[in-house]
């Protein structure tokens, strides 16, 4: 294991521990009582729909189906990155999910309106960064 | 009794490009001027703990000054009507900081500086080099791509928590908690466009890599990047390093902000480099030298969710 710390998979079971953190946080409905989006997070070729209102997440599921209108953006990386990205500790150039995607190092891509990503990256980053406790 | 910071602040009006700016700096020390240049859109505040730290102010008169549009340093008069966004340009940069130097009479200072203020070093010491004796490049290189971005003044985003989320990142995980969001609040201060302006010197009109190699070395350059900093990594301040003459480079355990957000840790790598620059000066040393909060999160919550098969996927919902 490295300093960082390891991690294995990306299942739906791990993203549901992950929604739980996020909606145990005492912080988010501050400082994402905006939040309202739904967006995906792609690790590898595995979709994750996050329906986010008011900073709490209401639905996960995995996949998409032609009935999951609205959805705004997307958040996908290698599960190699996410690992990384997930760590307690995450190694340089992992710990932010701008980082991962700023042009320099393309671990993360954005796709879709990125209106939205920028308008919530406080409560996105914070939300993301509870991966760090699943 | 109230306790007090050593710094003092005044104003200083520095003519520049054909306009004079009101130019607020902080300062405390004495010895070997050494001006401070902080980061893209923010001011001097990111080097209170230098200003005040016993060990540096024994030989060196530390000076922090906010760039115009930045911190106390008001815009041009005029700034309301300009036909262009605010864009920070090189020439403009170099001339301001020499300005700067010149109006308060400093002689030679050293130039420490980080982020945009470590990359001008770069263009300082192609064009003014005669007038500094040492430059501290802090995550420094020659090209920092991929910053000037619409995303960071745009009227339906707000800038002061994008501007500042978009740099925390660039800190050190284990760097204070208190420090880091200290340095947040100062990017969630500037003002409206500053940041991103500032990035048009940063990404676009400094350019560097043709031109490393015709700094004379007759001043030292001294870089030192944190591990942490995606701006500008480890291996583009390597990079640069290799092509500058008479240039070390010293790369350490944090991140792109490393004299706010971790002052200890900061100390622990700049002291060498003060060092090696007061015994290439002796004369001008000092006198007096030798020397998360919130409720618990243990409380119940629900646990309440609902799961169920649709189209042939599991949905749970919350």
């Amino acid at each position: 294991m490295s300093r960082y710390g390891s991690r294995s998979s990306f299942d739906l079971e791990w993203i549901e521990r992950w929604a739980r953190k996020v909606n145990d946080d005492r912080i988010l409905p501050v400082v994402g009582r905006f939040f309202t989006s739904k967006f995906v997070l792609g690790f590898d070729d595995t979709e994750y729909l996050v329906d986010v209102r008011g900073g709490k997440i209401q639905k996960i599921a995995q996949g998409l189906t032609p009935n999951d209108m609205g959805v705004e953006f997307w958040l996908k990386a290698p599960s190699s990155a996410w690992s990384k990205f997930a760590q307690e500790i995450p190694p340089p150039m992992f710990n932010d999910i701008w980082a991962m995607a700023h042009p320099l190092h393309k671990q993360l891509i954005i796709e879709g309106n990125s209106l939205p990503f920028w308008q919530n990256l406080r409560a996105l980053t914070r939300m993301l960064s509870l991966m760090r406790q699943v | 009794m109230n306790t007090h910071d050593p710094i003092v602040g005044r104003y200083v009006y520095v003519q520049c490009e054909g306009k004079t700016y009101r130019t607020y700096y902080e300062e405390h020390g004495e010895g070997i001027p050494m001006v401070c240049l902080h980061t893209a859109g923010t001011d001097g505040r990111q080097y209170r703990h230098q200003l005040c730290d016993p060990d540096i102010s024994l030989n060196f008169r530390v000076i922090a000054f906010d760039m115009p549009w930045h911190g106390k340093s008001i815009p041009p008069a005029d700034f309301h009507l300009m036909e262009d966004e605010y864009k920070l340009t090189t020439k403009f940069y170099c001339e301001f900081i020499v300005a700067f130097c010149r109006a308060l009479e400093l002689r030679k200072p050293v130039l420490m500086g980080q982020s945009m203020g470590g990359n001008i070093c770069l263009a300082l010491a192609l064009r003014y080099e005669s007038e500094f004796s040492a430059f501290i490049a802090l995550e420094a290189c020659d090209y920092s791509p991929g910053w000037w971005i619409d995303a960071l003044h745009h009227p339906h985003i707000h800038g002061g928590e994008v501007v500042a989320t978009s740099v925390f990142g660039l800190m050190a995980p284990l760097s204070p908690d208190d420090y880091r969001w200290e340095t947040w609040w100062y990017y969630a201060q500037g003002g409206p466009g500053i940041f991103k302006g500032d990035l048009y010197f940063y990404s676009v009109d400094s350019d560097f890599r043709d031109q490393c190699q015709k700094i004379s070395g007759k001043v030292p350059i001294y870089f030192l990047t944190g591990e942490y900093d995606f701006a500008c990594t480890p291996e583009m301040t390597q990079r640069t390093a290799e092509k500058v003459k008479n240039s070390e480079c010293i790369i350490f355990g944090g991140g792109h902000f490393p004299t706010s957000e971790d002052p200890a840790k900061f100390k622990e790598v700049i002291t060498p480099v003060l060092k090696k620059i007061l015994g290439a000066d002796p004369e001008r040393r000092g006198q007096g030298s030798n020397a998360l909060s919130g409720r618990s999160i243990s409380e119940t919550r629900s646990t309440a969710r609902s799961e169920r098969t649709s189209e042939g996927r599991k949905v749970i919902e919350f």
